[in-house]
């Protein structure tokens, strides 16, 4: 059995983000690197099959990214992945949802995975379409948002949340795709013999060329704060003029006093 | 007549042989007692404690022969010192008489025991006799009838007591014996020098001179019997902390306070960190166990047990001993209990005051290792978040590294990036930097420090974490991570001079850093300000108040830095009322060992206890000098319902508030 695990490494989102030298995207100069938090669950939960199939599956996780997402793929082979895939790409900021879960299909497709796991979404762009483009193009059975999973007798079963708190349960046979949301598990933090250990596992590089062969279908054209929306009036002086001030912002700017 | 005494009066030299037979099988029961139990202690991983031979021997005869340690604390701790005293100089006036008897007599033909010296001997040994029968019965009033709270008494310590005051009484009345039928009759002025013997024999003089003998005979003999006894049961008794305690002595650490041992990650051949089994523990943990007295001076000031946690320190020490007898392949962690491992603020009073030398912390830190590098287990949520913020940001409260250095704005302080000459190195850490309450910590610093005219560096951005909470919690690969990194850092930039507000960076930059390879001074700024003070380059206008000054413990326990900070806060006007538990003795504010950033979920608040000490001095201020201590007391006067009744300082804020430029 083969399992995939697909992650992505994003910025804190804590750190101060300023648009780029083209305005289309966020710079990367003081930002803090992380995996993304839906992707652990993935990762998480992938381990987990492999740890409740004894050892059988063959865990790989890819990432698409310059240098710098080595650090997570590391940690996603702390935590239990076997081998990793590096799809290099200097510039994978700039592709466009499509254009990333092509070449995730692109790689996987001669692989033949039974289960593939992805984050419900990246933290820093937020599409929530890679998942369900991967299965499409390599025509697997996908389930969303799950935040239960269960592999019994060759079928997974899977809870998947709905709007409005509502759960619905899905059985499927694989191959399928997954995409994990909060709530479906704890990620492990990696133990030291773990870590050590992830150090001599294989990272594969894949140059993005060799994987890409699609033009982007949509374009990001201005990245930037929100507009701010308005500033605050301090009104200050007497309390007599002030309660007249008071009375006709309101009737002016609002309908409370109509 | 010269003064001096037959020896085996009465009893008759052929008594010799016998008497050195039964010894030698109450010392060799002695020997094996002890020889049987070094199997257990070999379980143990290696250490060495047989290096610096001449300064052990020091300070084990200091330690043992002082009872420096035993009697620090007074309740029942005076009274084992002075028995011990008494004790030893029969022991030793004994040893006297087996030499004069043995050897000098029939070697030598010389007698010491006469003249002065011998009156001397007599008054010294019958002084001792008494003093011990006194302590004694002190030490059995106290565990028998006036029992302090938490005092275990197991069946050991009733035949212990019994057999001390049976050896006491009976060489008393051995005394007596003899004198009855010599001394008062012979010689009654030299028996003035046996003043407790003279009693004990007008109780004899009634009787008939036979009969005298023959009670003398038996009750020599019964002594005797009773001498090797007591001598055979040590091992096999608690009386065994006569030798094993006093080997700890000699045992001890000799490294600075605090000293961890820093694990080799390079060193691909281990497998296992920290101490899931007795065995991953040093032979030195498991002897412990046996070196302890139960005196549970540990328990009594230890903060978690205090404040109704799962947490003994004792109980842990007792429980690896077990351990190592019953099962060294169980699970040690099981056995103390993950609740118990992680209340442990590592504030080292427990350590500090045992009389036996045990090193509690550093088993506790063991566990705690394994727990989090082998199973990567936490002791709550908040605290798997702050680690992991710690990873990413270099902070626990996960906030933005780049804002790191935001503290500064507007302050007189030199960015090191820029590559300028600065005095120090300001190494604010974490709280200083980033908490809002904490910042006033840093402001206040650079202040004191630009109105004396120093030149104060930064990292800013660059800085990160020191890495003691994580180490603390066992988390020594994210330790020395972020240890890496800052030493790298600072070796780049010259670094001549650290300063620190936090007492644990402090201890961390300074003391374990070195392990990795930093070799700068690094000194906290209590010391630092108070320097600058005496020489002269730091001004205060004093003005009145009244306080009381917390301890922190990573500066006082563990840095014995007690006093400085006091006199900074005389000289700033203050007068202090001080609170039952301070200087060594200060209890911890809850948030060490990493506890900071874990929520306290198990028995009643540490901090609450801490400030309701405070204001139980009637002073109005509570002045501390760490950002994790004034994080937990800002909460504590909070969360205890003081506001309004106590305030909560830092050393900087008050020493700033007094520039007088
Ligand atoms: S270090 Fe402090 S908290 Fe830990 S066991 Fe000792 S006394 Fe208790
Ligand atoms: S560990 Fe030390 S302080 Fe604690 S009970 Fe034993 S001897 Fe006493």
């Amino acid at each position: 059995m083969k399992v995939l695990v697909c992650i992505k490494q994003v910025p804190d989102m804590e750190s101060h983000f300023k648009p780029n030298g083209s305005g289309t995207w966020f710079s990367e100069s003081d930002l803090a690197w992380r995996m993304n938090e839906y992707d652990e669950y993935a990762v998480e939960q992938a381990v987990q099959v492999k740890e409740k199939l004894a050892s059988e599956p063959e865990l790989t996780v890819l990432s698409i990214g310059p240098d710098r997402i080595g650090e997570a793929l590391k940690k996603a082979m702390a935590m239990g992945c076997d081998r990793a895939v590096h799809v290099q790409d200097n510039d994978s900021a700039a592709k466009d949802p499509w254009q990333i879960a092509s070449i995730i299909a692109a790689y996987a497709k001669a692989q033949g995975f039974d289960l593939i796991f992805t984050g419900m979404q990246s933290q820093d762009r937020g599409s929530a379409q890679v998942g369900a483009i991967v299965a499409e193009l390599l025509e697997y059975a996908c389930v969303t948002t799950i935040v239960g999973f269960e592999f019994t007798g060759g079928a997974v079963t899977v809870k998947r949340e709905l709007e409005g708190g509502i759960k619905g349960v899905a059985r499927l046979k694989p191959p399928a795709l997954f995409t994990c949301q909060l709530g479906l598990n704890v990620p492990r933090y990696p133990t030291l013999p773990n870590i050590m250990k992830a150090k001599k596992k294989e990272i594969q590089t894949i140059a993005v060329a060799d994987l890409l062969r699609e033009e982007p279908l949509s374009a990001t054209t201005s990245f930037h704060a929100p507009a701010r929306k308005g500033g605050g009036v301090v009104l200050e002086g007497d309390v007599g003029p002030m309660v007249d001030q008071l009375l006709a912002i309101l009737r002016e700017k609002t309908s409370v006093l109509r | 007549m010269e003064a001096t005494r037959e020896i085996y009066w009465n009893i008759g030299h052929g008594v010799v042989l016998p008497m050195y037979l039964l010894s030698m099988v109450a010392v060799a029961a002695l020997a094996w007692g002890i020889w049987r139990r070094v199997p257990r202690y070999r379980l143990g991983k290696p250490l060495n404690r047989f290096d610096s031979y001449e300064e052990r021997v020091k300070r084990m005869i200091a330690d043992v022969f002082g009872q420096e340690k035993v009697a620090r604390v007074k309740d029942g701790g005076l009274f084992h010192a002075f028995f011990f005293w008494g004790f030893g100089l029969l022991f030793i006036g004994t040893m006297l008489v087996m030499i004069q008897a043995d050897f000098f007599t029939p070697l030598m033909r010389v007698n010491i025991l006469s003249g002065e010296f011998y009156k001397a001997f007599s008054l010294v040994l019958d002084g001792a006799g008494l003093l011990a029968i006194v302590m004694l019965a002190g030490l059995f009033a106290r565990r028998f009838f006036i029992r302090p709270e938490g005092l275990e008494t197991s069946a050991d310590d009733y035949r212990i007591h019994v057999l001390l005051f049976a050896i006491l009484i009976t060489g008393f009345l051995i005394e007596g014996a003899r004198m009855a039928v010599t001394e008062l009759r012979q010689d009654p002025g030299l028996a003035m020098f046996s003043p407790v013997g003279k009693l004990v024999a007008q109780l004899f003089t009634p009787y008939a001179e036979e009969n005298i003998r023959t009670a003398h005979r038996l009750l020599w003999w019964l002594h005797f019997v009773l001498v090797m006894g007591f001598i055979a049961a040590i091992p096999y008794t608690k009386l065994r902390h006569i030798f094993l305690t006093s080997a700890n002595a000699f045992f001890a650490p000799l490294e600075a306070k605090g000293t961890i041992a820093t694990i080799n990650l390079e060193d691909e051949s281990i497998e296992q960190f920290g101490a899931a089994t007795v065995k991953d523990l040093s032979w030195k943990d498991i002897f412990d166990a046996d070196a302890c007295t139960s005196c549970k001076r540990c328990q009594e000031r230890c903060p978690a047990y205090s404040t109704d946690k799962p947490l003994s320190p004792m109980k842990v020490v007792r429980q690896i001993g077990e351990q190592a007898e019953s099962a060294p392949d169980g699970n040690l962690v099981e056995t103390v209990g993950q609740d118990a491992i992680w209340s442990c603020t590592t504030c080292r009073a427990c350590q500090d005051i045992c009389p036996a030398n045990i090193e509690h912390v550093n088993k506790i830190l063991e566990m705690r290792r394994n727990l989090t590098l082998m199973e990567g287990a936490f002791p709550g949520d908040e605290v798997r978040t702050a680690v992991g913020n710690i990873e990413v940001n270099g902070n626990p409260f996960g906030l933005a590294f780049a804002a790191r250095g935001e503290w500064a704005d507007g302050l007189p302080v030199i960015g090191m990036e820029s590559g300028q000459e600065v005095d120090i190195l300001y190494f604010a850490g974490c709280y200083a930097s980033f908490d809002k309450r904490n910042r006033e910590i840093a402001k206040s610093f650079v202040r004191i420090c630009a109105a004396a005219g120093i030149r104060v560096g930064i990292l800013g951005k660059e800085e990160k974490c020191c890495g003691e909470p994580v180490r603390k919690l066992g988390n020594e690969y994210l330790y020395q991570m972020l240890a890496s990194g800052n030493i790298e850092l600072i070796k780049g930039y010259g670094v001549k001079r650290i300063v620190t507000t936090c007492p644990h960076c402090f201890n961390t930059l300074g003391r374990d850093y070195r392990d990795l390879g930093l070799e700068v001074p690094v000194e906290h700024y209590s010391t630092y300000l108070h320097r600058l003070l005496e020489s002269g380059r730091l001004e205060m206008s004093p003005d009145d108040f009244i306080f009381t000054y917390h301890d922190s413990c990573y500066l006082g326990r563990y840095m014995d830095i007690i006093d400085q900070p006091r006199e900074l806060l005389a000289k700033a006007g203050g007068r202090i009322r001080e609170m039952d538990r301070s200087g060594c003795d200060s209890f911890c504010c809850g948030a060490g060992g990493g506890r900071i950033v874990a929520e306290e979920k198990l028995g009643n608040r540490i901090n609450v206890a801490r400030v309701r000490m405070a204001r139980e001095t009637g002073a109005p201020l509570l002045v501390s000098n760490c950002p994790f201590c004034l994080t937990m007391f800002e909460d504590g006067v909070k969360t205890g319902g003081f506001e309004g009744e106590i305030m909560v300082r830092d050393l900087a804020e008050i020493v700033a508030a007094r520039l007088t430029v």
